[in-house]
Order: C-alpha cells, then sequence, then structure tokens
C-alpha cells in the first residue's frame, strides 16, 4: 500500500480533529478533577492497586469483559448483548487494526492521530497484495459487525421489546445528537470508503459498495463530501459527548480501576461517584429491574433518573429519589457497567442525615450488661473459647420461630452457643448506614466489635441477613468466623452433625435482598432445602430475586406501595405452586407472612421440623 | 380593671395556643404518618435502644403535639434507626423516616 | 262482610308465602333466626350450612357477655324454632343462575333449588392468630386464642393450660385495627370478651394476677361498662394501657412479654404462664366465593356491603339477595339476631312486592 495523498493531509480532518482535541482536553481536566477531589486516602489505595498484578489482571479482564464485549449484557439478553458488544468491540477493532495499518504501510504518519481513521483516504493499494487483502478483509468484516450492532439499535429505539426490555429511557436532546451522530458514524465510513474503493482499492464489502453505488451516484465527485460528512458526525459526536449518555464509553475504563481498587464513594459527587455516574450508559436496564416499577408512577425513581439528575446537580430530585430506594440491589445486579446506585443513594443521603445529632453515649453503660451475661454462660459451658455466638438481630426478636428454632438446633448438635442478644442487644448498625447516617454507625459498630471481641468466640452465627451484611464488610473481626445461619446450618450437614428427613414437602426459597445479593449467600440455602424436600424454582431467582417489600432501605415509600412490591413478589414465587415458601430473613419472613396465603417460614424452622 | 387571678410561674400546665405550629406543619408536610399514630406503645415497648434508654417514638409525637419540643427530643436522640417500630406498629407509620424528619425540622436551622 | 274481606286478605297473604322458596347460606345464629322467622311467616326455608354442625361460632362458645348467660341456652332457644326448616349440612353452594325473578341454587351435594330470594347469612372467622408472628401463637407452649379459652371452659381440656397459672395476659386487637394484618377496622366483640373471659379464668383460678393490655376499651353497650367495673373491682383485672408487640420464652417455657405503659410512659415487661390472644373477625373463609357465584359487592376486607350503611344494611346490590349478621362487618350476637330478623321482614316485603 502506498500513501496517495503527499503531505498526508486534506482539510476535511478538520471537523474530526476540533472534536477530538476537545473531547480529549475535557477527558484530562475531568480526570485531573476527579483525582484530586478524591480522598486522599483512596488516591493512595488508587496508586498501590496499580502496582498489584492481580488487580492488574483483573483491570483488564474488566475493561476487556465490560467495555467491549459488554458480558454482563449477554446474561439478560443474547440480542441486547450483541448489540453493544458488537458496536464497541467492532469500533475498537477498527482503531485497533488501523493503527496496525498505519504501523506497517506508512510509518512516517505513525502519531498522527486521524491517520488511522481516514486511512482508506489517504493509502491505496494499486496492485493486490496477500498483505493488503487481509487487512481489506478485517478492516470490512470489523466495520460489518459494527453495521448490525447499529441497526439492532436502531431497532432497538423503535420496539426496545424486541431486545428484551420493557421499557427504555428518554434520551435528552445532547442524548439525542449523540445518538444521532453514532447511528451516522458507520454508515457514512461505508459510504466514503464504498466511493474510494475503486481508488484505494477495498474488501468484500466496499468494493461490492462500490459496485452498487457507481451505477446509481457515479463515484469521483461523492468521495470527498463523504468524508466530509464522516469526519463532520464523528467531531460533532465527540463535541456532544460529555453533555450525553455517550460520555460512559471514556469513563469506564477509570471506573473499573476506581472499583477494583476497592475505593467506595464517600460523597454523591466525590472521586469514584463521580466516575460512576458518568460511567452510566442510561441504557435503562435497571428500569425493568426495580421492584418499584410494577407501579408506573414510581418509574421516575429509578437508579438512571437518579444519575441523570445527580449529573444536573439537582438536589431535590437527587434526595427524592435517594430516600425512595429500596436498596434492594437489585439494579447494581443488573447494571452492565456495575454502577452501584445504592451506594450513590446512601452517600446521597449522608449529606443530609449525617449531620443530624444523636446521641449514643447510653453505649458505654452497655458492656457491663453483656458481659455478664455472656460470662454466665460461659462458666456453664466451662468456658471454652471455640463456642459459638449466637446474634439473632433485632428484626428475629419479633420472630419467635426463627430464635426457637435455632435454639432446638443448636442443643440437637450440642454446640456450646451463647446466645448474646437473648435480652435484646444493640443493633448491628446497618440500617444507620443505610439511612446515611454512617457517623453514628460507627460508634454501634464500634461498641458491638468489643462485645464479639471480648466474648472470645470464634465464630459468630447470624439470623438477620441485614446484620449479616454489616458483619462481613464493615466490622473486621479477623479470626472470628462470620456466619448467617443458613451457611451455619449447611455446615452442619455437610460435616454429618445434623441428620435431617427428607419430607415430601416442595419449597421454593426466596432470596433475601441482603443475604442474596448483599453477601453472595445463594447455593447454602437451596443445599438445606434439598435436603429436606423438593426445592421448587421461582420466577426470579437468585440476583434477581424481588424484594419482600419490607426493606429497610427505602425511607419514604409508603406501605400500600409496600403492599404492591409484596404481592408481585409472592406471585414469582408462587408459580410452580410449593407448599411452602422457604427465606433465611426475620424482615422477608413477617412480611411475606401478612400477605402470604402459601405459608411461609424460615429455613431454620424448616429444617428443625425435619430433626431426624 | 385588669386580670386578676392565682397563677405560678412557671406553670406546669401545656399552652396548647404557644405550640409552634410552623414546625409541626413542616413535620406533616415531610411525613404525614405522623397523624396516623394511635399511641398504642408498640413502638417504645420493642425499641432496641429502649431497653437502655427512654427512647420512645409514641412519646415524641405527644410532646411535639403539645409543642415541647425539647422534650421531644429527649426521646428520638438515641433512636438506632433499627426499624423495628416500623415492623410492629400497627398503623404502618413509616417510623424511620418519620423519626429523621423530626431530627431535622427540630434540631437543624 | 268485614270478616270475610279481612280472611280473604290473610289467604291472599299467605299464599304468596307458600309458594316462594328463600334460600339461607349460612347456619349460625342470624342464618338460623332467620330461617325461624321466614319459616313461621310461611316460606319454604332451605338452610345451607358448610360446617357438620349447625350453631356457627356459638355452638363453640360457652358463655355470652355481658351477663354470662350460657351460650348453649341461647343456640337451644334458636333451634326450637327452626323445626320444620329444610336444612343441609356439609353443603356448599356450587352455582347460581337467574331466570325470571327467579334463582336456581345448585348445591354441592346435587340438589337444585329454585328460590325467589336468597339471605346470606355466612358469618365471620376468627383472625388466624399465628398470622401475628410475634405473639408466638402455634410455636410458644402457653398461647392460646379467645376461642381456645372458651372451648377449654366448655370441656376443661387444654394442655396449655398449666395447672395454676400465676399469671395470665390478655392480649386485645389481635388481627384488628391493624394495618399489617391488613384490617384496619375494630373488630367491636373483643374488648367485652377479653373482659368477660378475664373474669371468669379469675374465676378459675382465684390465685392468678391477671393482665389485660388494650388499646383503647370499647365497652359501648348495655351492661358493658358494669362488667368493665367488675372486672376491676371484684376481679381485680389489671387494665394496662398498651399493645403487646413482643412475647419471648423463657427457659422454664413462661412467656415474657413487652409492651408500653402508655399512661405512664414507661416500657413493662412481665412473666405469664397464659397468654390469651384475641383474636378479631375476619371476612368467612368462603365468602369471596359467594360474592363471585352472586356478583355481590364486598368491601376492602372481603365483607358483604349493604345497599347502605344505615337504612338499607339487609339489602345487597342484586336484586332478591339479602344480607344478615356479621358477613357485612363484625357484629354482637344480639345485634346479629335483629338483623335475622330485620332480614326476614325485608325479604318478605320484596315477595310481596313481586305478586
Amino acid at each position: 500500500m502506498e500513501e496517495r495523498i503527499a503531505g498526508g493531509y486534506d482539510p476535511f480532518v478538520l471537523p474530526f480533529m476540533i472534536g477530538i482535541v476537545f473531547i480529549l482536553t475535557y477527558l484530562l481536566i475531568a480526570l485531573i478533577r476527579i483525582i484530586c477531589i478524591m480522598p486522599k486516602s483512596d488516591r493512595k489505595r488508587l496508586g498501590l492497586s496499580l502496582l498489584k498484578p492481580k488487580i492488574i489482571y483483573k483491570n483488564i479482564k474488566d475493561i476487556f469483559g465490560d467495555c467491549l464485549l459488554h458480558l454482563k449484557i449477554f446474561k439478560c439478553n443474547p440480542l441486547l448483548g450483541y448489540m453493544h458488544a458488537s458496536i464497541a468491540f467492532g469500533w475498537f477493532m477498527l482503531i485497533v487494526i488501523g493503527h496496525i495499518e498505519v504501523a506497517l504501510f506508512t510509518p512516517q504518519r505513525n502519531g498522527i492521530i486521524y491517520y488511522p481513521l481516514f486511512y482508506r483516504y489517504f493509502v491505496a493499494e494499486q496492485t493486490p497484495t496477500p498483505k493488503g487483502s487481509l487487512f481489506f478483509f478485517l478492516m470490512d468484516f470489523f466495520l460489518l459487525i459494527v453495521l448490525s450492532g447499529i441497526g439492532l439499535a436502531m431497532l432497538k429505539r423503535i420496539r426496545s421489546s424486541a431486545l428484551g426490555m420493557k421499557r427504555t429511557t428518554k434520551p435528552c436532546v445532547a442524548d439525542r445528537i449523540a445518538l444521532y451522530c453514532l447511528w451516522a458514524i458507520f454508515p457514512l465510513r461505508l459510504l466514503a470508503e464504498g466511493f474510494t474503493a475503486e481508488i484505494s482499492g477495498g474488501g468484500f464489502l466496499t468494493k461490492s459498495t462500490n459496485t452498487l453505488l457507481a451505477n446509481f451516484f457515479g463515484n469521483d465527485i461523492n468521495v470527498l463530501p463523504m468524508w466530509w460528512a464522516y469526519s463532520i458526525v464523528l467531531g460533532l459526536f465527540f463535541l456532544a459527548l460529555p453533555f450525553s449518555r455517550y460520555m460512559h464509553i471514556p469513563t469506564e475504563p477509570l471506573y473499573i480501576l476506581l472499583r477494583n481498587a476497592g475505593i467506595k464513594p464517600s460523597h454523591p459527587r466525590k472521586g469514584i461517584a463521580e466516575a460512576e455516574i458518568y460511567s452510566c450508559s442510561s441504557c435503562g436496564i435497571c428500569l425493568d429491574a426495580c421492584p418499584m416499577n410494577t407501579q408506573k408512577k414510581n418509574i421516575k425513581y429509578s437508579s438512571v433518573y437518579f444519575i441523570r439528575f445527580l449529573r444536573k446537580n439537582n438536589t431535590q430530585k437527587t434526595n427524592e429519589i435517594a430516600d425512595k430506594c429500596l436498596m434492594c440491589g437489585k439494579c447494581v445486579a443488573a447494571c452492565p457497567v456495575s454502577v452501584d446506585s445504592c451506594a450513590l443513594k446512601q452517600s446521597q443521603r449522608s449529606t443530609i442525615t449525617n449531620k443530624l445529632p444523636y446521641n449514643y453515649s447510653f453505649l458505654n453503660d452497655v458492656t457491663i450488661h453483656s458481659e455478664t451475661h455472656i460470662s454466665d454462660i460461659n462458666a456453664q459451658s466451662g468456658s471454652d473459647n471455640n463456642n459459638v455466638l449466637y446474634f439473632a438481630g433485632c428484626m428475629t426478636h419479633l420472630t419467635p420461630a426463627i430464635i426457637k428454632s435455632m435454639t432446638s438446633i443448636f442443643e440437637t448438635v450440642k454446640e456450646k452457643y451463647v446466645f448474646a442478644d437473648k435480652d435484646g442487644g444493640i443493633c448491628c448498625g446497618r440500617p444507620l448506614i443505610l439511612a446515611g447516617r454512617t457517623d453514628a454507625a460507627k460508634e454501634v459498630i464500634e461498641k458491638n466489635r468489643e462485645l464479639v471481641r471480648n466474648s472470645g468466640c470464634k465464630t459468630i452465627v447470624l439470623s438477620c441477613p441485614i446484620c449479616m451484611k454489616v458483619f462481613k464488610e464493615e466490622y473486621n473481626l479477623q479470626g472470628v468466623t462470620i456466619l448467617h445461619h443458613t451457611q451455619y446450618i449447611n455446615n452442619l450437614i455437610l460435616q454429618g452433625r445434623l441428620k435431617l428427613n427428607k419430607s415430601e414437602e416442595s419449597f421454593v426459597y426466596h432470596d433475601p435482598c441482603e443475604l442474596g445479593r448483599g453477601c453472595n449467600i445463594y447455593n447454602e440455602p437451596r443445599n438445606v432445602i434439598s435436603a429436606i424436600g423438593e426445592l421448587k424454582k421461582a420466577d426470579k431467582e437468585k440476583d434477581k430475586s424481588i424484594c419482600c417489600g419490607g426493606s429497610l432501605g427505602s425511607l419514604t415509600l409508603d406501605y400500600a406501595d409496600r403492599t404492591q412490591i409484596t404481592r408481585e413478589s409472592l406471585q414469582a414465587l408462587t408459580i410452580e405452586n410449593p407448599d411452602k415458601i422457604v427465606t433465611a430473613c426475620p424482615l422477608c419472613l413477617k412480611t411475606f407472612g401478612d400477605q402470604s396465603d402459601t405459608p411461609v417460614i424460615d429455613i431454620a424452622q424448616a429444617v428443625a421440623d425435619n430433626i431426624k | 380593671m385588669t386580670g386578676f387571678g392565682y397563677s405560678l410561674t412557671p406553670s406546669s400546665r401545656i399552652n396548647l395556643d404557644d405550640k409552634d405550629k410552623e414546625k409541626w406543619n413542616k413535620l406533616i408536610d415531610l411525613e404525614p404518618d405522623v397523624l396516623k399514630c394511635m399511641a398504642c406503645g408498640s413502638c417504645t415497648a420493642s425499641c432496641t435502644a429502649g431497653i437502655f434508654t427512654k427512647t420512645s417514638l409514641r412519646s415524641a409525637i405527644l410532646y411535639l403535639q403539645n409543642g415541647q419540643e425539647k422534650q421531644a427530643m429527649e426521646y428520638v436522640k438515641s433512636c438506632l434507626l433499627c426499624g423495628k417500630c416500623f415492623m410492629v406498629c400497627p398503623r404502618a407509620i413509616n417510623t424511620r423516616h418519620l423519626l429523621l424528619s423530626i431530627s431535622k425540622i427540630y434540631t437543624l436551622k | 262482610m268485614k270478616t270475610d274481606l279481612y280472611k280473604n286478605y290473610i289467604k291472599n297473604a299467605n299464599t304468596h308465602r307458600m309458594n316462594n322458596n328463600v334460600i339461607i347460606i349460612g347456619g349460625g345464629p342470624s342464618g338460623l333466626e332467620a330461617s325461624a322467622q321466614l319459616h313461621k311467616m310461611g316460606y319454604k326455608v332451605f338452610l345451607i350450612e358448610k360446617d357438620s354442625q349447625l350453631g356457627g361460632h356459638l355452638a363453640k362458645w360457652d358463655r355470652l357477655f355481658p351477663d354470662s348467660i350460657e351460650a348453649k341456652s341461647i343456640l337451644e332457644n334458636i333451634l326450637e324454632n327452626i323445626n320444620g326448616v329444610k336444612y343441609f349440612l356439609n353443603t356448599e353452594v356450587e352455582s347460581i343462575t337467574l331466570l325470571d325473578k327467579e334463582y336456581n341454587v345448585i348445591l354441592s351435594n346435587g340438589t337444585t333449588i329454585p328460590a325467589t330470594a336468597i339471605l346470606v347469612a355466612c358469618g365471620f372467622d376468627l383472625f388466624p392468630a399465628e398470622k401475628k408472628e410475634e405473639y408466638g401463637y402455634g410455636i410458644y407452649d402457653h398461647v392460646i386464642t379467645n376461642a381456645d379459652l372458651e372451648n377449654w371452659f366448655k370441656t376443661g381440656l387444654d394442655d396449655r393450660i398449666v395447672k395454676n397459672p400465676k399469671r395470665i395476659g390478655f392480649v386485645h386487637c389481635v388481627g384488628s385495627r391493624d394495618e399489617k394484618a391488613g384490617n384496619r377496622y375494630c373488630s367491636k366483640v373483643c374488648c367485652a370478651t377479653a373482659v368477660k373471659q378475664a373474669c371468669e379464668v379469675k374465676e378459675a383460678f382465684p390465685d392468678a394476677e391477671v393482665f389485660c393490655f388494650y388499646m383503647d376499651l370499647r365497652m359501648f353497650g348495655k351492661g358493658y361498662e358494669e362488667l368493665y367495673l367488675k372486672a376491676q373491682k371484684d376481679y381485680g383485672v389489671r387494665f394496662i394501657r398498651g399493645r403487646v408487640s413482643e412475647v419471648a420464652e423463657n427457659i422454664d417455657k413462661q412467656l415474657v412479654i413487652k409492651a408500653e405503659d402508655t399512661l405512664s410512659g414507661k416500657p413493662v415487661k412481665v412473666t405469664l404462664d397464659l397468654l390469651v390472644l384475641m383474636a378479631g373477625m375476619k371476612n368467612c373463609v368462603s365468602s369471596a366465593k359467594i360474592a363471585n357465584l352472586f356478583s355481590l359487592k364486598t368491601d376492602e376486607y372481603g365483607f358483604f356491603t349493604g345497599k347502605d350503611s344505615i337504612y338499607k344494611l339487609q339489602y345487597s346490590n342484586k336484586e332478591g339477595i339479602f344480607h344478615a349478621g356479621a358477613c357485612t362487618g363484625p357484629k354482637t350476637l344480639p345485634e346479629s339476631l335483629h338483623e335475622a330478623r330485620a332480614a326476614a321482614l325485608a325479604i318478605d316485603n320484596y315477595i310481596k312486592s313481586l305478586e
């Protein structure tokens, strides 16, 4: 291949250059801003993470998997996944191969930013070579893939259900400009390269386009206008990018780096949060995921709109949505970019609730009471340090069936255990965190931590998934095994300490939000249930499980709306007509119990009823 | 003739004429559920913090209704927001938001 | 001359009664009383009861407030008057069709009955106390309901009641006035029942301390307030204004209950040997099916709604179908009986108007 245009320049590259210079400057400034605003500790964390091989590997894997191949969307809907992957990966390959071409054939143009994009205009192949044909083929192949994706994207706008989405977001003005530019970029590239194919050569796609077009429009006259048009839409796309949803394309890799470094948002518009909200592609997958959206009036409270208002600094709206959210994490699990909107909402709540006064001075006096209680029982059980600490949790005291069943299981396996909050204890702190009162939560967590440490136990068994999540994430209890009772019972079965009867009954398991999506515990409860009866399937399971409606996450959702969610969730659970619904959270148990026609029991109850 | 009669300062009587209605109305705006309380005491009975302190949402609502803001705050300041009161409330009052709203309106300037 | 006219009038008045069938759904007090009245008027009455015995909840009760009259004697009084009424036990309505002002009703036993009027008196069910999980009914050994206690008064059999209980508690409003239970209404009879039972249980265990935990005491009827006074003065029942919100069990299987004494503003804790839950009234389990078959209007709780709530309470939204008793909402026994008689009259007027 040889350079066709001397000097390697034509004025049509200008619109593109304006766009690309603008966007690169914008991104650089934004990056510096994010890094500067970030708390010092987070910055250090990010720096260190970039040196650890394990995290580097994960970063590369995630950037490939999430940004280019969109593997998460494939899981949601294969066609939708293909649409995203074809555009992202196809475009990426076009750029990469374009650069290889420049490096191989016109090394003198290396580093000229527009050159790989407009390569076909500047470089021609007079006599076919195998190497040249290969590149022609590759470029045409990936262009075709991108075009197929664009086709699907157009279809999605007209009929979103065809790609498995019930609802789709409403685009704003910048979104529209960027969207139409994006749609136009690749067809125009095809036309430009098509018209040029006779002069510069081309592959199966461009050559045949050329032949086809030549019959209608002639050739030479159209070459330059097409390249101009191609360059203009590219430039326009880059100009609209920062104000549109497509900002997610350049932001996502940064977010992946920050996320994998283990940084959590402390403010809804600072540090990682900023990267997070610009990583949102406004795709609207969260609209279908949100349990509140069974009612149309609640669609406006979806995560995508929360992030949109956050970008616009609309405090009133962001507060309203943040307070409404159930914090069930369904949208986070479904999000192709893994935007943790619950964490953002939590930090949004913090901006207000963390300022509220509180007085937990009573915590100082709690020690004595609990210590005597614990040492009393320790004395009975021979002061064995290997015993189990059972922490039922506040809510579990409203579901005596769980406590009674757990006690009976402990007794059956002759476990030496201490019932930490038999007469009531201190809250675990998670409800405070959910409300955004992180400072207040720290005091509570510190106190509980001290109590657990003083007890000298090696294992702590929890009955409430809300406690479970915060114990695992915030308590920092090295050397203490933290188990939810589903895990504890599963261990007992595996160790052969607990023998169960397999009954004729059929069960369906409801994944509580905080246990499933919150702590990633999906298999243990299912193993346990399979040991005592038939496990039936629910319509929505595991990370797609619908909140019971009783969530402590929402601050403002009223009871009538919660009831709607409860019904929806029950309906999804009972599609296979199970004899009983089994759950593993006192809150779910009580909430379902009020509404359900099918009996609802806790997994501990189901086990205690079937002990051999 | 000027008014005549026995009086003791300060009076121990609650004077509803002096109640700051502005804040109360703001509270109703923020969480209308405050009007639903029938003072059954379920919230206080099962309150996690109530074992150690005098935390009581029912009492706080009562004091606020009577315009005794300072006293009311004594009953909410140690709340742990655990949500048990929401689970037991027979009127399904959104207790956690109510508690936060009380703090917001009566303590923040 | 005059007497002839009168005799003629009477004769005419009675023939319309002889020629018309009336179906009554529900063999509880109001269904029975309405059957008795309509039967006396001369109608052919068919009574349908889904249970294996007549009398409804009355048959399961021991004594009645406010005067502790035996439920058995009242039921016997009512049953004396239904001789000649055709009744079906263990039977339900399967389907219904309307043919020119006459209903054709097919029963689950295969019988088909044409009827000019139908009285729905399917009554109420007791709220299933196990739904209020926090009270531990069916989980703890010594938690019973008001119905269980009546059964014990009648039979003396219940393992859950220990020999000499030291402290006994009554929880009012279980499943009533409770949004979470889905029932916002007051069940009306539980306050008086609780006070009555508190006295009776004190008679059975004179050494026991008895507590009633209430939200509001609704002693509205004649003699009810006196019953309340008697419970305080003669039986020393302690009334605590606060709803029980949590029940735990100690090592001795006693119940530790938590409530707030709202009058002193302090949480209270008391250890009991027996806890009695005053389960409220909810719509009868078959009311949804009946409402569906007959296209009758119900309220959000599933109780039937009359044409209005004051003047036309006995009339349903469908011509020829009437209501009586607790199927339209919680009622006391005398109210149900009055309604049964009122419904009988309404049916008579209706059938007359068809002639």
